[in-house]
């Protein structure tokens, strides 16, 4: 052991740690292939399939997340109750409607090979509508993952000064008449 | 005005000038462009309506163009930036207080830059980024919206088609 680096980067690997992830305007798919890296523990030199070196990682804001142009109305979520008859397809709007938590839990559990482990790694994984989550789930994070886009500003939400004092490109042409 | 003075000596040359200035936009400190304000007062059995000239709030803060400047590019082919849907005060300098788009002789682009600019404005506008710039009927609030329309939603600038993303040729005499 050189240094309390080192020492610090061994109780990272060997033990479970607790990631943070704001899916605040996240596409969830490829947040998901990001979380279940950490779920898996891919991240670590340890890792190995038979090594149960998984993290848990708690993804709060699900309610929030984004997805490219069309999407919402143009994914639809199969399922069949087995009964003759008794499949439906529910667009990605209605689902996230039902239970804002669903999208994304489908997304992780996709992101993985369908084997015997992806039960127990999913058991890792906490999901969370909005950003209040219990008490004894924040006390165990210590880890944050970086989101993948940046979250927008909305221009009515930005100071009114920063707005009008923001360089202008072009200016309007001789007696046009503003509207 | 340099250009009508030193041209004045010759008749020839000077129409030339002119010809060749029909389409240059002009960037100079002491030319103040003023925009017309229209206010409606309305008294009893009286409706006054009045134009009034006043400068444009612009002046002050357009931005200079590079020394290097090609003064036939439109005002964004000139400032060679990669504009995403996401960049909404460059984006609200081309709409209209109700949300519409101002039209290319007014906002004085290129064919290309126009068709591009009024396209990320929409992606904007669906992404509910500028909700505030809408018409009086609007609901104002994305997350009021109907269906689909009331979640997040992103939008990818490779899809506009590629030709709006051409840069301007680089000026070979410099090198």
């Amino acid at each position: 052991m050189r240094n309390i680096f080192e020492r610090v980067k061994q109780w990272n690997t060997l033990t479970r740690i607790w990631h943070l992830y704001d899916a605040k305007w996240q596409d969830p798919f490829d947040s998901a292939k990001v979380i279940q890296k950490y779920l898996k523990g891919l991240h670590k030199p340890i890792y190995h399939p038979l090594a149960d070196c998984g993290d848990h990682v708690v993804v709060i804001n699900c309610k929030e997340i984004a997805m490219r142009g069309d999407e919402w109305r143009k994914r639809a979520y199969f399922h069949h109750t087995g009964y003759a008859g008794g499949g439906t397809y529910t667009l990605a709007w209605e689902l996230h409607d039902k239970n804002p938590l669903m999208i994304m839990k489908k997304a992780v559990y996709r992101s993985m090979k369908g084997n015997l482990q992806r039960r127990y790694t999913m058991e890792r994984l906490h999901l969370y509508a909005e950003e209040n989550v219990p008490q004894d789930i924040i006390e165990n994070i210590s880890s944050v993952i970086p989101q993948l886009r940046d979250v927008p500003m909305r221009l009515d939400r930005m100071p009114e000064d920063q707005v009008k004092g923001y360089p202008k490109i072009w200016d309007l042409p001789k007696d046009y008449v503003v509207r | 005005m340099l250009r009508s003075i030193t041209g004045m000596n010759n008749g020839l040359s000077f129409m030339k000038q002119m010809l060749l200035s029909a389409n240059v936009r002009c960037f100079s400190v002491a030319a103040v462009n003023r925009v017309k304000e229209i206010i409606v007062t309305k008294d009893n059995k009286k409706t006054i309506i009045e134009g009034i000239l006043k400068p444009s709030d612009r002046v002050n803060l357009l931005l200079d163009p590079p020394a290097d400047t090609n003064h036939e590019a439109c005002s964004i082919c000139r400032l060679d930036v990669d504009i995403k849907h996401t960049d909404v005060l460059i984006l609200s300098q081309f709409m209209r207080s109700d949300g519409g788009m101002l039209p290319r002789r007014v906002t004085g682009l290129c064919r290309t830059q126009q068709k591009r600019m009024s396209k990320l404005v929409t992606m904007a506008l669906k992404a509910g980024l500028m909700p505030n710039l809408a018409p009086a009927n609007s609901k104002r609030d994305p997350a009021r919206r109907d269906k689909f329309k009331k979640n997040h939603r992103y939008f990818d600038e490779s899809t506009i088609r590629p030709p709006f993303r051409m840069k301007y040729p680089e000026d070979r005499s410099l090198h």
